[in-house]
Order: structure tokens, then sequence, then C-alpha cells
């Protein structure tokens, strides 16, 4: 039941507009009963031959009257209503933005995005329904439904009011049972046009192979399998809503028929009046409507609690990362990085991904690591960035524990390039000067030079200006690597890392960005990779496998070693181990490499020539 | 609407899916009547009892009873009625539309490359899937609604001229006046509809958007200058949705206004004719209950005239696509020769678009069993050199030879068998490891896979999976690693035992390690084959019987690995400058 309360405490604090509005749409419904009843009584006067043209004037202008006021009743309530479900919509997905910005990595790996976002959509509008549609229709349905039983029944006959209005209630009734089937089967058959949108996309983003293989013929077999499967869901639905799209008319007329013959047979019997008898039939006709509304409204309650209780379990999530309780360091990030005794699994696991991990990096040294996938390199990040919490103790920055800083201070000592490079679909300058409220066009040049990447972005339609991503250009994986670099830069912290953020570049860009950020000053790097290339001028290169760091050194002390490290050297060099000879003239120690002999390394890995700079 | 602006054969393609339900069509069409005609009868019954039977000297309840009687009989019929010609209308719907997607999926599955690779992927995915929903929606919302709006518009107005010839013609002043006012909201409910979806899609591709980089915002300490982002596109949605709904109050507060006032005009008149004894009592009843029955049916067509609107542009869009014709034909009488795995490029030239050549004048003799690598800067023509191999793309001049045969002359079928690609991307289908490896051909046997997984070294880590070759991969077989991807799709290749194995950059995008296993399966799988690799890396191009080196579309060297650095040219250049040891072509 706790999901209630996101509505109850909405509609209570806006309770007077609430009250209002209620009032006025149902006044506007106690009003529209009114106007059969008026023509109940012409009709008698009518009959009685009564009536003047004088009075005949009357009762227009009485319907014109009651008409105007009841319209203008019901008008102003409804957009007070209806105005208020909006806005409530409109807050209840600011606050979900807003949580969402507090919840750590931890829970976007539990969540896939496709779920939360329909939080956002369709929960969200359950909500909306629920306090417009919702307080509209049983406010207004059910006073309009009182009233004109009470007008039967008071001023007319009661036994025709059961008889007629009998088969009417039948109608909410069968909403509510077929309602949520025609629902489910819908869903059912949109699910099916989900599959076979899928099948599509594959066989057309893979066309390649299909025709490589000669394949068209299976293709078209899948895609037949998925057409039939969305043909039978579709006729399943067709049944539901078909005896339903029947059925609700039936008891309309079969309440019709009640009040013809039964109600006909008392206006002859001079139990009703012939007035009577005309106000019952218009009554059934307007209380058909609410009727089929009221149904529907049941439905959307019955939904909206599974709604209710996601949206405030969503709302009460307590992120797993944030500024600890009690005083908190107040003091700008260095740039000593220190990792002491390190073994940490991820909340829920099993399985630990670093173990015992200690290292050092001095403010201005740049550290490089190495390994193969899974060997936590990513993790590592995760917890110097605090994504993820580090066990207390074990990470340290400027000597301090790293769970000891406010989460935005320790933010905003370090500048991070992820793996994929993300961007954001904005424009190049605002992806670039991502970490400030109104970037600065000549800062992000100068990021956008030292990466590499200004020319391709002066090449733009509309250079910096230029937006990325669905209506802009499309960068290719270089490109954005090199300008999720530049935001680093752009951004100006003592600590830089590098999550494999150049595994896209070519190597001849990567010697150079490489060497730019050399050019850097001050700044703590650290730079993860499994090109070798990219962390060979590394002061100190760690190498982890499965967790563990299987080696450290420099690049130099590595090679001789021949472990892992070497190893990966050589297979990306494309050398064979077994050429022993020539390994030393690898080395950083040995100069340039001019020689015949020489040659033929310098191509295997290039920028063994530019070693001036080392 | 405006039927002008449709291309030619827009309906042409339409009508013969049609005319086969003809008779159907027809038939429904009596059906819709019978039940709206019965549904509308109702205020003219009452009128009838009050005249004939209430309203008069001598009433009569017993025909009261009897008529009350007749209508249930009516009514029920109608109830079943409707069930059966909703149903039967929505099956014929279903079965148009099934018949013209499978027309259309078979017809897209048919075209050459050159319409996937200068069209949209998302194009041709939107056609197949949203505009046949799109047809699907004409026939289901459109067709009945519309019919049964129309006919309830003109029995009403049947009704209403057989009570009385005057009334009935003030009345059709007020219809006209619903429909004009109908229209008008429509086309602004229209518009602010549009801007509600655009700005719901703007929110929503934002938030999406932050969700999957939300790692990013925490990290450069952004959620506040994010929130305000969203704030604004949350309130314009906001805004556009306040407004939307202030109309469609408006509007429906409007036919609520101008129902009283007709009624109110009704009384005015009608009661007067009633005093002059102009019409009786229960004509005017008739009246009142039918003025009010005018709304429903013209907000219901015009609300239908975005269906239609959509209907149009998708049937345009299907009709283009299926006016697409494939370049690349089987030709009459074709045959294949004996297999041996010879290859020769005769003067061969390739454009993609007339006057761009991309292959110029490439003249290639490969013998069968011999290893040869490609090499080239990206846009060299490599990969298209593979498409005219493959006959994804038929040379503009010249010719592609295998086995003494113009490829133009093979069977489609035998030269896919014959040449087989391992592509960069490894294109993986949802479905089991053993269906995507024998690529859902039931036909070939589990132990074939089995075998050709094995030669290529992917077994030791599909055993790892946890259901082995019956796992399923799940979308584009994301829980796999690139280089997994790679060997699964090295492994379809080889259950397919092609003469011919083309390599394209099929180690580009691979860490270190899993390059190992590749190379190590490149080399088993060369015994009794060409082999042709385009690669960047050295170390896969080193192995090769002779390098082919590409530029601007020209064969500018080949030779040896070393025959081609001892000679100094382009290759040894190529080298140098490192482009062969670039990772992936962008």
């Amino acid at each position: 039941m706790s999901g209630w309360r996101i509505v109850w405490s909405y509609v209570y604090k806006h309770r007077f507009v609430y009250f209002f509005g209620v009032m006025l749409v149902a006044a506007s419904s106690l009003l529209a009963v009114w106007i059969p009843r008026l023509l109940g009584s012409f009709t008698d006067s009518l009959q009685h031959g009564s009536l003047s043209f004088s009075g005949i004037a009357n009762f227009a202008w009485m319907i014109i009257v009651i008409g105007i006021i009841r319209v203008f009743a019901g008008w102003s309530g409804r957009i007070l209503v209806h105005r208020h479900g909006r806005i409530l919509t409109y807050k209840l997905r600011q606050e979900l933005f807003l949580k969402w910005g507090t919840l750590s990595q931890a829970y976007y790996h539990r969540q896939s995005i496709g779920n939360l976002l329909s939080h956002a959509l369709s929960d969200v509008e359950v909500v909306r329904e629920l306090v417009t549609m919702g307080i509209n229709v049983s406010i207004g349905g059910l006073s309009m439904l009182a009233a004109a039983l009470y007008m039967m029944v008071i001023y007319m006959d009661w036994r025709l009011a059961l008889a007629g209005l009998g088969p009417l209630v039948a109608i909410p009734v069968i909403i509510r049972y077929l309602g949520p089937k025609i629902r489910n089967q819908f869903l059912r058959s949109q699910a099916a046009l989900g599959s076979m949108a899928q099948t599509v996309e594959e066989s057309i983003s893979g066309i390649r192979a299909v025709k490589a293989f000669g394949n068209e013929r299976v293709s078209i077999n899948r895609f037949e399998q998925k057409i039939d499967t969305i043909v039978q869901e579709k006729i399943k639905f067709v049944r539901l809503s078909s005896l339903f799209g029947s059925l609700v008319p039936l008891m309309a007329a079969l309440g019709f028929i009640i009040v013809m013959g039964y109600g006909g047979f008392l206006t002859i019997k001079k139990v009703i009046s012939l007035g009577d008898f005309i106000a019952f039939t218009l009554y059934l006709a307007m209380l058909r409507m609410p009727l089929e509304q009221f149904g529907r409204v049941l439905n959307i309650i019955q939904g909206a609690s599974a709604s209710l209780n996601r949206l405030s379990e969503l709302l009460q999530v307590v992120p797993a990362v944030t500024d600890r309780q009690g005083a908190l360091l107040n003091r700008n990030v260095r740039g000593e990085v220190k990792i002491e005794k390190l073994t940490f699994r991820y909340p829920g696991t099993e399985r630990d991904v670093l173990t015992d991990i200690s290292f050092t990096v001095k403010p201005g040294q740049t550290l490089g690591i190495v390994g193969s996938i899974g060997s936590g390199k990513t993790t590592l990040v995760d917890l110097l960035l605090r994504l993820y919490d580090p066990p207390e103790g074990t990470v340290f920055i400027d000597g301090e524990d790293i769970l000891s800083y406010p989460l935005a201070r320790l933010r905003q000592g370090i500048a991070y390039v992820p793996q994929d490079g993300f961007l954001f679909s904005t424009t190049v300058l605002e992806n670039i000067g991502f970490s400030d409220e109104e970037p600065d066009r000549e800062r992000a040049e100068h990021s956008a030079r030292i990466t590499m990447v200004y020319d391709d972005i002066k090449r733009f339609p509309e250079d910096f200006e230029t937006e990325i991503g669905e209506r802009g250009v499309r960068l290719s994986g270089g490109q954005k690597q090199r300008v999720a670099i530049a935001r680093m830069i752009y951004k100006d912290a003592p600590i830089h890392i590098l999550d494999d953020s150049l595994s896209a570049v070519d190597t001849k860009t990567e010697r150079i960005i490489l060497k730019n950020l050399r050019g850097i000053k001050n700044k703590t790097t650290i730079v993860i990779s499994h090109r070798l290339s990219a962390i060979r001028h590394a002061d100190k290169i760690l190498v982890l496998e499965e967790g563990r760091i299987v080696g450290r050194g420099n690049h130099a002390e590595l090679i001789k070693s021949s472990g892992l490290y070497s190893r990966l050297w050589y297979m990306q060099s494309g050398l064979t181990e077994g050429a022993e000879s020539i390994k030393p003239v690898v080395t950083e120690e040995v100069g340039s490499l001019q020689s015949g002999l020489t040659e033929g390394i310098g191509f295997i890995q290039p920028d063994v020539t530019e070693e001036g700079d080392a | 609407m405006n039927t002008q602006r449709l291309p030619p054969g827009t309906w042409g393609f339409f009508s013969p899916y049609i005319q086969r339900y003809r008779l159907r069509i027809i038939f429904l069409l009596g059906l819709i009547i019978t039940v709206v005609t019965i549904d509308l009868a109702q205020p003219y019954l009452v009128k009838e009892a009050i005249d004939r039977y209430i309203a008069v000297a001598n009433p009569n309840a017993a025909a009261i009873l009897r008529m009350a009687a007749i209508y249930l009989g009516l009514v029920l019929f109608s109830f079943g009625l409707t069930y059966y010609q909703d149903i039967l209308l929505q099956y014929t719907g279903q079965s148009i539309v099934r018949a013209i997607r499978v027309d259309l999926f078979k017809h897209i599955q048919s075209l050459s490359l050159r319409f996937f690779d200068q069209t949209a992927s998302g194009r041709i995915i939107t056609n197949v899937v949203n505009d046949t929903e799109a047809l699907n929606n004409f026939f289901t919302q459109f067709l009945t609604n519309t019919l049964r709006g129309v006919l309830s518009l003109f029995l009403i107005m049947f009704f209403m001229l057989r009570l009385n010839v005057t009334i009935a013609l003030y009345c059709f002043i007020l219809v006209l006046a619903i429909v004009t006012i109908s229209f008008f909201f429509q086309r602004i409910l229209r518009k602010i509809n549009g801007q509600i979806r655009s700005r719901l899609a703007t929110a929503i591709a934002f938030l999406a958007e932050n969700l999957n980089g939300m790692a990013i915002v925490q990290i450069f300490h952004q959620e506040a200058k994010q929130q305000k982002e969203f704030d604004n596109r949350n309130q314009a949605l906001l805004k556009a949705t306040i407004k939307e709904n202030r109309i469609m109050l408006l509007f429906f507060n409007f036919t609520e206004l101008f129902g009283d006032l007709g009624v109110a005009a009704l009384i005015w008149f009608g009661g007067q004719a009633v005093i002059r004894e102009a019409i009786s009592f229960g004509v005017l009843y008739a009246f009142v209950g039918y003025i009010r029955r005018f709304f429903q049916p013209v907000v219901m067509i015009t609300q239908q005239l975005n269906t239609l609107q959509s209907t149009i542009v998708a049937t345009e869009r299907i009709a283009r696509t299926l006016q697409e014709q494939p370049d690349i034909k089987e030709f009459s009488g074709a045959s294949a020769p004996v297999v041996r795995g010879q290859i020769t490029f005769e003067h061969a030239y390739l454009a993609y678009r007339p006057g761009q050549t991309i292959l110029n004048d490439i003249c290639l003799a490969i013998k069968p069993g011999e290893r040869v690598g490609f090499v080239g800067a990206s846009g060299a023509g490599k990969t298209s050199l593979m498409n005219l191999l493959a006959r994804f793309y038929d040379t503009t001049k010249g010719s592609v030879i295998i086995d003494g045969k113009d490829i133009r002359q093979w069977p489609l079928v035998d030269l896919k068998r014959t040449v087989g690609i391992v592509q960069q991307d490894a294109t993986l289908f949802s479905g089991t490891i053993l269906d995507n490896l024998r690529f859902f051909r039931e036909e070939i046997p589990e132990d074939r896979v089995l075998a050709a997984s094995r030669l290529v070294g992917a077994e030791p880590f599909i055993l790892k999976l946890p259901q082995g070759y019956n796992t399923v991969l799940s979308e584009r077989a994301s829980t796999l690693s690139a280089g997994e991807r790679q060997l699964l799709s090295f492994a379809r290749a080889m259950v397919f035992d092609p003469k011919i194995l083309i390599l394209d950059e099929a180690t580009a995008s691979l860490d270190s390690e899993s390059e190992a296993v590749l190379q190590e399966a490149i080399h088993k799988v060369s015994a009794g084959r060409t082999l042709l690799v385009i690669a960047h890396r050295l170390s896969t191009v080193q192995q090769m019987d002779y390098i082919v080196v590409l530029d601007h579309g020209k064969i500018v060297e080949s030779g040896t690995h070393s025959e081609l650095l001892g000679r100094q040219g382009y290759y040894q250049r190529l080298y140098q400058s490192g482009i062969l040891l670039e990772e992936a072509v962008f």
C-alpha cells in the first residue's frame, strides 16, 4: 500500500484545488441530470396542452442556461484536475531523475536501462491517469449516477429504474473483467511484433552474412514464423476485443428495451407520465458513457498499485556510494594515489575481482596497467572513482582514505576517459567542456589540439558546434575516443585516468597523443590498456592477471623478466619469442635504430624511432 | 486525401491484395450497415411507440411489449453479427497485411547489397515493421471506424429526413457546423500531438542517454547541470501536454454545449410545431434523440484522418521498396564448373556510383590453394575486391573468373557455397550457438558443425558456456567477447567448407590473445583452400604466400613480404607510416 502515498500526499498537498475541481465536476454532472427531467416536464406540459409559446421559450432558455453553466463548470473543474495531473507527471519524472543521479554503478549494473525508462514513461502515466481520470470519473460519474437514480426513484418509478439500469450496471463489470485480459493480450501481440522487429533488424544488419552464405531462404522462414505468431496473437486479441465491443452495446440496448417495453406499459397504465417515460430513455442514454468510464477507472486503480509500488520503491532506493557521515576532508586533491592490500569483490557476487593489490603513484607520475579482459583493470578504476566503495583503509589519495573525501571533492580531483569514450548527443563543444556550465571555446580547442582531434572537428559541418549523434555527424570510434580524452584534459584535474582510451586510435596518432599528454605537467596519470604501445613510457607498469599483480616495473625491466608482459610484447610486435637476439634492441635503452637490421624492427614497433623524447 | 501526390503504382500494388478479398469486403459492408441500422433505430422506435400506441386515444400495451420483444430479437441478432463482423474484418485485415509483409520481406531479401549499402538499415526495418503495421491499423481501425462513422451519419440523416424534412434540413446545418469544428480541432490536435510525441521522445532519449552515461555524469560531477537540462525538456513536455489537454477539453465541451443548444433549439422550433400540430410529439422526441448522436461519428471520422495520412505515407514507402530491382541476377542456363579454387580478375572495374571508380583495371590470377594477403590504406579497395569475388556487386567492366568460368555464369547457390567469408564484425543471430554455426539450416548434421568448431579452436570456449552448443545467444551475442564472436563466425564459414575463403579484417578488433587463437586457426584451415586475407596486422600478412598491395583502387605491388620490403616501394612506406599496425579502419 505504500505506493499510494505518492498519490495521497500529492492530492492532499493540493487539496483545495482538487476539492474545488471535483466540486465543479460534480456540480456539472448534477446539472446535466436536470436536463432530461426538464424535457420530461416539457413533454407532460405539451401533452396536457397547457404549454404556450412563451412556456416553450422558457423551457428552451432554461436548457440553454443550464447547458452553459454545466459545460463551463465541468470544463473548469476538469482543467484544474487534469492540469494538476500533468504537473504530477512532471514532478515525478524530475524526482526520478534526481534520484537516478545519486545512484551508483552497482545499481545500474543490476537494472536494465529499458526497465528504468519504462518507470519514467508508463508508470508515471498510470499515476497521472489515476489522479485525473480516476478522480474526475469517479466523482463526476458517480454523482451523475446517484443524481439520476434519485430523480428516477423519487420522481418517477423505482421498479422501472432498477429494471432499466440493471443491464447497464453490467457494463463496468464487463470492463473490469475483460479489460485486463484484453490488455494482456494486446501486450502479447505487441511483444510478438517486437520480436518480429528484432528478427528483421538482425537479418538486415547481418545482410552481408546472409548474402555471403546464400541464406535468404532461411531468413524468410524465420520471418514467416514470426509473422504467424503475430497473426495468432492478434486474432486472439480480436476475439476478446470483439466480444467486448459487442457486449457493451448489447447491455445498453437491453436497458433500452426494458425501458421501452416496461416503461411504455407503465405509461399506458398511467403509473408514470409520458414525460417520465421520455426522461427515462434519456437517462439511460446519458449514463452509458460514465459507466463505461467507471469500468475503465476500476482497471486503472487495479493496475496502478503495481506502478505505484514500483515508483515508490525506486524513489526510496538508498544510494550505495554516498558521502560518509561525520567530518569530511575539505581539501583539494593533489594527486598521490596509494593502494594498500586491496581485495575486492562486487557486492552480491562470490568471486574476488581484485586480490591483494598494492602500489603507489606519486604526483606527476604515470602508471600503466595492462592485463587481458577480465583481469580487473577497470575495477581498479571503478574504485578510484568511487563508483563502488572500496573496503576501508585500502585506497588512499594524498595519504588519506578515499572514503573520507566528499564525493564532490574527490571527483573534482579526477578526470577520466572511459573505455567506450561515452559522449552525449550534444555539440562537440559541450562534450569537451562537459565539466563546465558554459564551455569555454578556447580551452576546448586547446584540449582538442592536444588529442589530435582538432582538425577532424574543423572538418565537421559546424566545427565545434556540430551536434554529435543522431542529427549531427557520426564520429568514428577513434574520433569518439579522442574527444573523450579532450574532455578529460579540459577538466584540468590533478589525476588523469585513461581506461583503454586509445584502442580505436591508430598507433601513429596514439603515439603523438601520448607524447602530448606527457607534455602536460603535474598530472598523475593512470593509463590502462591491452595495447602495450600505450603504456610503455609509463614510469611504472603493473601487469594484472585474474585480479592479481603478476608483474611490476618499467618497460625495460618487464621485458627482461620474460613474464606475461614480454610475451604480450612479442606477440603484439609480431616477433616470436625465440628471437632472443633482437630482444635487447627493442628496449628503450637502445637509442636510435637506423641500420639495415634494425630497420626491420623499426616497422614492427614504429615508435621506437621517436625515442628521443621518451 | 490528395491522391495526385502518390507515385504511380501505390494503390496499384495495394489493389491485388484487396481484390483477393473483394467479396468478403462487400459482405462486411452489408453486415456493418445492418448492425448500425439496428443500433440507430432506437429513437425511431420510441417515436413509433409514442405516436402509435401511447399518446393515442386508446393506448395499446400489448403492441408495445410486442415491439420490445421484436427489438430484443433484433438486438441479440445484432450482437452476434457485431461480434462476427468484427472478427471477420480483423481476420481479413490480418491476412492481407500478412501477405504484404511476407512479400515485402522476400523482396528485400532478394535485393543486392547495393540496396543495403545505400539505404539506412533503420529505414528498411521501419519499412518492414512500422509501415506494414500502419497498413494493419488501416484495416483494423480506419476501415471499421470510418465505415461505421460514415454509415451512422448517413443513417441518422436518413431517419431524420423520414421524420420531417424541414427540421431535418435545419439539423443538417448543425452537422455542417460540427464537421467544420471537428476538422478544425483535429488539425490543431494533430499538430500538438506531434509536438508531444517529439518532446516526449527528446525527454526519453535524454533520460536514456544519461542513464547509460550516469558514470560519466557522476565522475564529472555534473548531476546538477544534467538535472537542469532534463528539467528543460521535461518542462517543454509538460507545457505541450497541458496545451493539448486544454484544447481537448475545449473541443469536448464545445460538442457538449452544441448538443444542449441543439436540444434547446429543437424544443423551441419543434415545440411550436407540435402545438401547431405540424409534427407529432414522437417526431420531436426522435429528433432530440438523434441530434446528440451526430457528434460521435463525426469525431470518429475526423480522428481517423490521422490513420489515413500515415497509411498513405506507409503505402508509398512500401511501394517504393517493392519497385527496387535486384542487380545481381542468376543467368538462365548457369552451371557450375568443377571447383578447384582458381581465381582470375580480368581487367575488373567497379564503381558503386557512376563515375566514382573504386576498383581500376584489376588483373590478378590466384592459383588453387594459394594464400594471398591484401594490404592497403583504408579506402584502397580491398573490401571492394572481395565484394566482387563474392558477387555482392557485379563488375562495371571486366570480369571475375573462378575455375575458368565467369562468376556471372555460375548458379548463385554454387558460388556462395564455393566462396566463404569471415567478416570484421562477426554477425550472429539470436538463437543457439549450434544454430548460428549452421546458420539455422537444420539439414546440416551436428557432427559437421562440431568438427568445424574444433578445427578453428572455438570448441574450448563454447564448452565453457552454461549450455555448451545449445547456449542461446542473446541480442547481438553481447555476452561473448569480440574474439569469441569472431571464432564463431570463422567456424560458421568452415561448416560450409568453402573452397575459397576470404578473411576480411577478421582479426582487426581482437586483443592479442584472441588473435593468437585465430592465427592458429587460419593456419589450420588453409590446407586445401584458396585463402584471401585482408589484414592490417603484420603478423597475419607475413604468413601469406604473397601479398597484393592496393592503393586507390589499383594493384601497385605484389610479392612476398621480404620481396616487397626489399623493393623499397609503397609497401615499405605503408610499413613505416605504421598503417599496417592500425587496428581498425574508420
